[in-house]
């Protein structure tokens, strides 16, 4: 989903804590169930095979996974770098036209990277990080520049180089809001990839894709489903990973 | 309520408590208390002893869980609170202007709920305005962002007089105003309330506008005790116990000096034969001001009322019936 | 063929696709701003409700657009019906999150004020508190509007309206020689309707909030 929020996970109550997790129990083994009890024909049986489907959910994952880590890399220094003074005047452009690409449907630079440059994974890791790259910058620069500038004045006060006070004051200061910005790049990433079955690049959608094309709703529901699964799995892991690595006291 | 038969008394709070929920202790214990009409009641005491929750049990924004209100003769513990807010001025320390009003539409919410015409209300806006110093056709547009603090709160003072309300309840109004503004603030609201007399209970942690303001004060200790509900005068020449001793603190009987009035004070100093110029005051006129006068202008002597009198008389005859053995 | 030449030939299809595509947009907004104001309306007094509903919300938010759409077809059948209901779904967070944050910053000493001078709480709620979070409901409103006109490319793979179709009519036909220039068209007409739309919640904004909140 094409959803940035700048702001970040609330604090779940203990209980609800593990609901999600629950639900993707529950939805896997429906599935499961589902394909051992029903009655398939042989298009359906091939395309709900569990090696088929446990290749989608590979590929689906991989692509998730390195577009991640790739926009990672290129998102949060290039943050750094667009919030330090100096780039000031920068800044305002870059974070203008990366706001003005939110409102490009993903699909849609999906398929224009495929038409002009060509498919598979590689060019759908290309689009993913394109995608995913804003909230990843955004947040990074909003995190930075949030923090109290009387922190900063003290640390400098107290004779703190530029460079130690990025490292022990500004980023873990920064890092929830740096936090919540993967947060929502790894869910951006996980629906998008979904759409790359459409440039040959694999993934749960071929399960939906195919049930369309085939007219096979099983097929269709089997792959709904654990995109859904997926999805929920991925926020709720990337929600944990957010509180357990923002500095204790923030 | 206004229109109703005057009585004596304006305010009768009777075994008036509060308790919420799952507390141990009250919030408010049961107090019971008379205001009279026309009367400067200033509640103070130290941050969470009730004062608050009392005043605001007045208008019912908070209700109370037992006992009777009283206001203007009519019981009005069970009636309609927003009906009975309409006829009561409320003033708080963060003012609460509507942001998104100009000043003469705040000042109109309630005439307008009241159902009073435009032509009234506007004259009447004008009239507030002109009553808190601020002069109509500069401020009668204006949004609250645009003004300061100070006449915010004026603002809101002529928000809370807009229907004419003879009771007004006042919490911490000054407050949140830096203590230059906050001073000329109390003394232009002194001589307002000598023009309109509302009755106001008004609620400060601030002893030193207390005194400057109240004509009775009610000091509240921690657990919403009552300690002493009194003039400014008696409180500070006759502290009730300990704790009103150590609330009031250092030097009251310097702080006496501004609360009595050199009037009645002449009356108990003896008169003095000694020559020299004399410097002449009125009656009405506090000790502390007189003095102040006095020392300025190198005199010894002050003459009131046809009576000579020395400043070390007048200085130990003011504090003379103080029986504060600390 | 360049793009300009592309978009002039094809002008009358272009701008019919975008006038259904800005049509689903706001018949979905619309679906999703009553739900929204409904919810939050029906849950003034259930905090933990209201807090549950929210969460609930957020959550469909993570469904990946194309399997919402498609978890539609057994339901609802290819087409308009599917679509509107996948994007008003997704419209009801940001609208509902945004009134619920727009309602609760509201200065409490204001409240205080209305109810210490009489008003009543249909008065408190019309005079004072909707016209306070009001720029922050509208944003919502926009945020909402701004993230469906971009989802609503996917519909086309349900065979939904819009713009959408172009882009997947340019994949269809990959090497083919209009190819780019087709999807190319797709693409910038959704931006330009979200800029577009972007705007005009600009000027709603500057119109309908009290000059009192931005001085």
């Amino acid at each position: 989903m094409s959803m940035v929020a700048v702001n970040q996970a609330e604090e779940p109550k203990a209980g609800s804590r593990w609901i999600l997790p629950l639900i993707v129990v529950l939805l896997v083994a429906a599935v499961a169930g589902y394909i051992a009890g029903a009655e398939l024909d042989s298009i359906e049986s091939r395309a709900l095979e569990a090696s088929n489907i446990v290749e989608k959910t590979w590929q689906h994952v991989r692509l998730v996974l390195v577009s991640t880590a790739v926009v990672i890399a290129l998102g949060v220094p290039l943050g750094i770098v667009l919030s330090r003074r100096w780039a000031r005047f920068v800044r305002p452009p870059v974070l203008l036209v990366a706001n003005a690409g939110q409102a490009v449907p993903s699909v849609g630079i999906l398929v224009l990277l495929a038409i002009a440059v060509g498919v598979g994974f590689r060019m759908a890791v290309v689009a993913l990080v394109a995608y995913a790259l804003l909230p990843i910058l955004r947040n990074t620069i909003v995190g930075l520049q949030q923090v109290d500038p009387a922190v900063i004045d003290a640390a400098r006060g107290m004779g703190m180089s530029p460079a130690r006070l990025l490292w022990k004051v500004e980023l873990p200061l920064a890092v929830p809001v740096m936090l919540a910005g993967i947060r929502v790049a790894l869910i951006l990433n996980v629906g998008v990839a979904t759409l790359a079955t459409f440039t040959n690049a694999g993934g749960l959608g071929d399960l939906i894709e195919g049930g369309i094309a085939t007219n096979r709703m099983p097929v269709l529901a089997v792959g709904c489903a654990l995109t859904i699964a997926l999805a929920l799995l991925v926020d709720w892991l990337a929600g944990t990973a957010e509180r357990a690595l923002s500095p204790k006291g923030i | 309520m206004s229109d109703s038969v005057a009585t004596e008394s304006m305010i009768r709070l009777v075994e008036v408590t509060k308790r919420y929920p799952n507390t141990p202790a009250d919030a408010v214990r049961p107090l019971s208390m008379e205001i009279r009409r026309g009367e400067f009641v200033v509640f103070v005491g130290p941050s969470g002893c009730g004062k608050t929750t009392m005043l605001r049990m007045i208008n019912r924004l908070i209700e109370p869980t037992a006992g009777q209100i009283w206001i203007d003769g009519r019981d009005v513990t069970h009636t309609d609170p927003d009906e009975l807010r309409r006829h009561i001025g409320y003033v708080i320390q963060q003012v609460g202007l509507m942001p998104h009003m100009s000043v003469a539409r705040n000042i109109s919410l309630v005439p307008e709920m009241l159902g009073w015409d435009k032509r009234r209300t506007a004259a009447r806006v004008d009239e507030l305005l002109d009553l808190v110093g601020l002069e109509p056709g500069t401020f009668r547009a204006r949004y609250p962002k645009q003004l300061s603090g100070g006449q915010q709160q004026r603002v809101g003072v002529a928000r809370a007089l807009a229907a004419d309300p003879p009771l007004m309840l006042m919490d911490e109004p000054f407050g949140a105003i830096d203590p230059i503004a906050r001073d000329r603030l109390q003394d232009e609201f002194l001589a307002l309330q000598e023009r309109i007399r509302k009755t106001i209970v008004f609620v400060t942690h601030d002893i030193d506008e207390a005194l400057k303001l109240g004509d009775r004060i009610a000091i509240f200790a921690e657990g919403s005790r009552l300690a002493q509900f009194d003039t400014p005068r008696e409180i500070l020449s006759r502290p009730a116990d300990d704790f009103v001793r150590s609330f009031i603190g250092e030097r009251a009987a310097i702080r006496l000096l501004s609360v009595v009035t050199v009037g009645e004070v002449a009356g108990r100093a003896p008169a003095t034969d000694r020559p020299g110029e004399a410097l002449s005051a009125q009656p009405e006129e506090p000790v502390s001001a007189v003095l102040d006068r006095m020392l300025t202008q190198n005199r010894q002597i002050l003459e009131v009322g046809g009576k000579r009198v020395l400043a070390q008389d007048l200085l130990f005859a003011s504090t003379g019936d103080r029986q504060d053995p600390a | 063929m360049d793009f300009f030449s592309y978009v002039s030939q094809h002008w009358e299809r272009i701008s019919f696709l975008g006038m259904q595509h800005l049509q689903l947009v706001l018949i979905a907004v619309l679906c999703a701003g009553v739900v929204s104001l409904g919810l939050v309306a029906a849950t003034e007094r259930l905090p933990r409700v209201r807090a549950a509903l929210l969460s609930f919300t957020g959550t469909l938010l993570t469904i990946p657009s194309f399997a919402l759409f498609a978890l539609l077809i057994p339901v609802f059948g290819l087409g308009v019906l599917p679509t509107i209901l996948a994007l008003t779904v997704y419209a009801v967070f940001p609208i509902a999150r945004n009134t619920v944050t727009g309602l609760e910053g509201v200065d409490p000493s204001v409240i205080d004020a209305a109810r210490g001078m009489g008003m009543s709480a249909t008065r408190r709620l019309f005079l004072v508190r909707l016209p306070l979070a009001w720029p922050v409901i509208l944003n919502g409103f926009r945020v909402a509007t701004i993230m469906v006109v971009a989802t609503a490319a996917i519909g086309a793979a349900v065979n939904g309206p819009g713009l959408g179709e172009l882009i997947f009519r340019g994949l269809s036909r990959i090497g083919g020689a209009n190819a780019l220039n087709e999807a190319l068209s797709g693409v910038v007409a959704i931006a330009v309707v979200a800029a577009v739309l972007d705007l005009i919640f600009v000027a709603i904004g500057k119109l309908t909030t009290s000059k009192g909140l931005h001085v």
